[in-house]
């Protein structure tokens, strides 16, 4: 009881303050009238009886406080007080208060958005129960051990067998099918997989069942489990679905179950549309009962407890027995495995690290700003706060004051960096590398924001803390001496010195790290990739293989299709091809011999890319002959087989030779062993990435070497689009259940292969171009207050005949000895920083000494053009005015 | 050095709770009563009651009401809770104690 009316009139007082004081007022009044009228009645005068009484109650303020002290609530009370005065203080300078949060929110706001995507990429976890115990698992070629390939499907049979670690393991591989029934005939993704991976990944259907262990087996039913995407775009829902049959590649699979859209494997990877067991693939279900060829992924999850060690060390031993069991395919190989989680964050991992660290830096200088800002503030506040110690304020509560302001300032700058952050992630979407850009929706959640509030207070207390000490001085008397102008003066300018200093070399090593990735950016982008992409528009065109089974279907599709391209108006040319530079599914590599050559040792080998063109490829891709001829129609199955070399095979294989004539054996297996007749010699293209320099390639007429679909190439002065449209109405005229997908611009797609490197320089060159302008105001807010604080000095130097050329030189040169000092440190530390972007870069040394300098310059220039400013106004002093002020 | 409020705190306390025990008072007429009963303790100020007042209405021994008063206007006229009306009998009962005590001290000294 006692309690509640304690609780009571605690909260009562904190919400009636004001009321209460105006009580004690009334009351303390009530007391002092009494106390008059009885000195009036003792026959005193109405000023001297009110004198009496004061005499006679006592100090009445210090009366007061005690009794507001009797509340207990007075913390919360200052800290009201406090946040009243600080929104204030903000509101009274409010330039002071835009810088600053402007600042701030720059700061915040970059480094929340990265943060929400390393959030999303690095620390949101895998989607499926006890990641942890996922691993993947690959065979390595005993002398290469950095060549990770798939498993066999033996292989895999007898490792899942075998094995104790693993509570359960499953193969995968993919292979993109014709959906063809319901509405235009279209490309799924398909997952080959064996059934176990549903176990394995704790994958619920949404309606049915996954695969049973039955539909794994060789001659099962065919039966598929289709996505929740698929099912309700092209099947509306229908439950009834199940149980009906849907033709894959013309062939029928009746439909057992559908899989949640939440469903993915594996994470990053373009979502799947439906699930087959691999054997009933029609490319891949008979490869598994050749035990050389390496087709399935295989993802193990091992049993609760067991270290990787171990299941490393029963791996050696299965792959030592594998060995001996089947020496001709598993002599060679050994299965090394590594954490799933590794594997899909791994390459991701060092490239969001150097953005975190890049965008921390740019805090640090926002954060130096701001604390440079506020040191100019509490000095000129120094006055004020020296009468408050004196009034006997401790020096504690002045210092909780300065940070409650610093902490306001750090939350209005952490909501205005939330919203920035907010809209820099949507305007990145974009840009996102197309990697990172369906590991997850990225966005600005729970986690996100919790890290941006920490942020916001420990930045307030990074830039708050040392102002705030530095404005309450521990020597009070002397501070008062000085009227108060100069309190802290000395560690203050020595603060503001090291402050401008730190930024600029923080800036210094952001704008080298950013110029470094813009230049080799800039190199990957006009570099020569040997074609000429320009209005080329490339699109997929695949035959579903149950219906085209034969190379001569293949053959006669192709040329049909090409002859009825080749008749459209405006067609400058047309082509197909098999890969094509910087195609999305990688280039083909295979190993081939010289005719003539004398015979490698065992285990080594020598490798070309190889691509199978129609005989307009070249003229299409505009890819120079050197020697020799290119491809024509003559190169058809019933004539000598034929191939074109690139210039780097030539120069590495044929030293001083001709090579045309000679024979080389190579091929798409079956035809591994086919000798061809090297018939021409043209440019060097960059087929796998535009930064990475051409390799040997090869290449073989499509006649020859013909595929089940290819890419079609186009050279046309039409639109994209029109050319789309051309190509889908050429390919439907001959068979209208095929699907044409993938129709870019070829320009375009190159953009999308260098989408990483784009992302990654956009994000370091706005950091540095944040840094440089952050620099820019550090270092103008130092020279200005210097400039402010030495118009006295500056004044007699003038009034002794120092020339307005003296005083310039003086300023510029404060603000140059800082920017030197700056740069030197920065440079230093670039040094060693930029080392861990040197895998980033192209073409360009990670100590690039063009990039080094100019940012150095540039950084100067900006520095002295800040400093240029208040140097002028330094120089407007008029001595007289100045001397008389002071 | 001790001042002589600190000293006399308990005291006060005691003193302004048995004023209003027998009825409730303002400030004025307490500080009046307590002066009559023993001038000194008020010596530093009759303002000094106020604080006190405050510290027991906030400790829930004493509770206050504006109200007409013999002052020709309202007051703040202070009263007992049933929970001060039982501190006032501890307070009285372990001052007897404290008092009889120095009485014995002194009297065999």
């Amino acid at each position: 009881m006692r309690i509640i009316r304690i609780i009571k009139r605690r909260v009562h007082a904190l919400l009636y303050r004001s009321n209460a004081d105006a009580e004690l007022q009334r009351e303390i009044e009530i007391h002092m009238q009494q106390l008059t009228n009885e000195a009036i009645a003792a026959g005193m005068t109405g000023v001297d009886a009110r004198a009496m009484a004061l005499r006679e109650f006592g100090p009445i303020d210090q009366i007061k406080e005690k009794c507001r002290d009797t509340r207990r609530v007075s913390w919360i009370q200052d800290f009201v007080q406090d946040l009243r005065y600080g929104v204030r203080m903000l509101r009274q300078s409010p330039g002071f208060t835009a810088i600053a949060v402007t600042t701030l929110a720059l700061g915040i706001g970059a480094n929340t958005a990265i943060f929400s995507i390393v959030d999303a990429v690095l620390l949101r976890s895998l989607p499926y129960p006890d990641p942890d115990q996922l691993v993947l698992m690959f065979d390595v070629p005993l002398n290469r051990p950095d060549a990770l390939s798939g498993i066999s499907y033996r292989d895999f049979t007898e490792c899942r067998g075998q094995s104790r670690v693993f509570s359960e393991m499953a193969g995968n591989t993919f292979h993109d099918l014709t959906l063809t029934g319901a509405g235009e005939p279209s490309i799924v993704n398909t997952a080959d997989v064996t059934p176990e991976i549903f176990s394995v990944l704790n994958a619920k259907p949404l309606v049915g069942r996954t695969l049973l262990a039955e539909d794994g087996k060789k001659g099962a039913a065919a039966v598929a489990v289709l996505s929740e995407n698929l099912w309700r775009s092209r099947f509306g829902s229908n439950p009834g679905l199940i149980g009906q049959s849907i033709a894959l590649d013309m062939r029928s699979f009746t439909v057992v179950g559908i899989l949640p859209a939440s469903f993915r494997y594996p994470e990053g990877a373009p979502a799947q549309d439906v699930w087959i067991s691999v054997t009933q693939d029609p490319l891949f279900g008979p490869l598994t009962s050749q035990p050389g060829v390496r087709l399935l992924g295989v993802l193990g999850r091992l049993k609760p407890g067991v270290p990787l060690a171990k299941a490393q060390a029963e791996m050696k031993t299965l792959s030592a027995r594998l060995a001996k069991q089947f020496p001709a395919e598993d002599s060679e190989f050994a299965i090394r495995i590594k954490p799933y989680r590794q594997v899909v964050v791994g390459n991701l991992k060092p490239a969001l690290l150097i953005l975190l660290g890049a965008v921390a830096l740019v805090l640090l200088m926002a954060c130096a700003n701001v604390a440079n800002l506020l040191l100019s503030q509490a000095t000129s506040r120094g006055r004020e706060i020296a009468v408050r110690l004196a009034l006997g304020a401790s020096r504690a509560r002045i210092v909780r004051q300065l940070l409650t302001e610093s902490a306001l300032l750090g939350l209005l700058g952490g909501v205005a960096g939330m919203l920035l952050a907010g809209g820099a992630v949507r305007g990145l979407q974009p840009f996102l590398p197309s990697d990172v850009a369906p590991i997850g929706a990225i966005h600005v959640g729970g986690p996100v924001l919790a890290f941006a509030l920490c942020l916001s207070l420990a930045a307030a207390l990074a830039f708050g803390l040392a102002p705030a000490l530095i404005a309450t001085p521990a020597n009070l008397q002397k501070n008062i001496k000085e009227g108060g102008e100069r309190t802290g003066q000395r560690g203050g300018r020595h603060l503001r010195s090291f402050l401008a200093t730190t930024e600029i070399s923080l800036a210094t090593m952001l704008l080298i790290a950013g110029g470094l990735l813009v230049r080799s950016f800039a190199l990957v982008t006009s570099v020569n990739p040997g074609f000429d992409p320009q209005s080329v528009t490339e699109a997929e065109v695949s035959l579903p293989q149950f219906q085209y089974s034969t190379p001569q279907q293949w053959t006669a599709f192709s040329n049909e299709l090409l002859a009825r391209l080749h008749a459209l108006p405006r067609f400058t040319d047309s082509a197909l091809a098999a890969p094509l530079p910087m195609d999305r599914q990688g280039q083909a590599a295979f190993a081939f011999t010289i005719a003539g050559n004398p015979k490698l040792p065992p285990g080594q080998s020598t490798t070309a890319n190889y691509a199978t063109v129609s005989p307009g490829y070249f003229r299409v891709m505009r890819i120079p002959l050197l020697h020799g001829r290119v491809f024509s129609a003559q190169d058809s199955p019933s004539n000598p087989s034929v191939a074109i070399i690139n210039e780097m095979l030539a120069r590495r294989y044929f030293p001083n030779q001709d090579p045309i004539g000679r024979q080389m054996r190579f091929g798409f297996p079956p035809n591994g062993n086919v000798a061809r007749e090297i018939v021409g010699v043209v440019g060097d293209v960059r087929d796998v990435a535009l930064s990475k320099e051409p390799g040997p390639q090869m290449y073989v007429p499509f006649a020859q070497a013909p595929l089940y679909g290819g890419e079609v190439v186009v050279r046309s002065s039409l639109s994209a689009s029109s050319v789309a449209a051309a190509i889908r109405q050429a390919v439907h005229s001959i068979d209208k259940d095929l699907p044409v997908t993938n129709v870019a611009s070829f320009p375009d797609a190159l953009g999308q292969s260098i989408s990483r490197e784009r992302f990654r320089t956009l994000l370091l060159g706005s950091f540095g171009a944040i840094a440089l302008v952050l620099a820019a105001v550090g270092i103008f807010g130092v020279i200005s207050y210097s400039v402010s604080q030495r118009t006295h000095e500056i004044a007699i130097r003038m009034a002794l005949g120092a020339e307005r050329r003296d005083v310039l030189r003086l300023i510029l040169g404060q603000g140059a000895k800082l920017a030197l000092l700056g740069l030197g440190i920065g440079v230093v530390f670039a040094l060693l920083v930029t080392r861990s972007i040197a895998s980033l870069l192209y073409s360009v040394s990670a100590t690039d000494p063009l990039t080094f300098g100019i940012v150095a310059i540039v950084l100067f220039g900006v520095a002295v053009t800040a400093c240029y400013i208040p140097a002028r106004r330094a120089v407007r002093v008029d001595p007289m005015a100045a001397l008389r002020y002071q | 050095m001790p001042k002589p409020s600190d000293l006399l705190q308990g005291t006060l306390d005691l003193l302004i709770l048995k004023t209003i025990a027998r009825k409730p008072l303002h400030g004025w007429g307490i500080a009046k009563r307590i002066q009559t009963l023993s001038g000194d303790i008020l010596a530093v100020g009759q303002g000094s009651l106020y604080p006190a007042l405050y510290r027991l209405e906030n400790q829930g021994w004493i509770c206050a009401d504006w109200v007409e008063s013999d002052l020709g206007r309202p007051a703040k006229v202070y009263a007992l809770t049933p929970e001060g009306r039982r501190q006032l009998e501890r307070e009285l009962k372990s001052w007897n104690r404290l008092s009889s005590a120095v009485q014995l001290l002194i009297q065999n000294a």
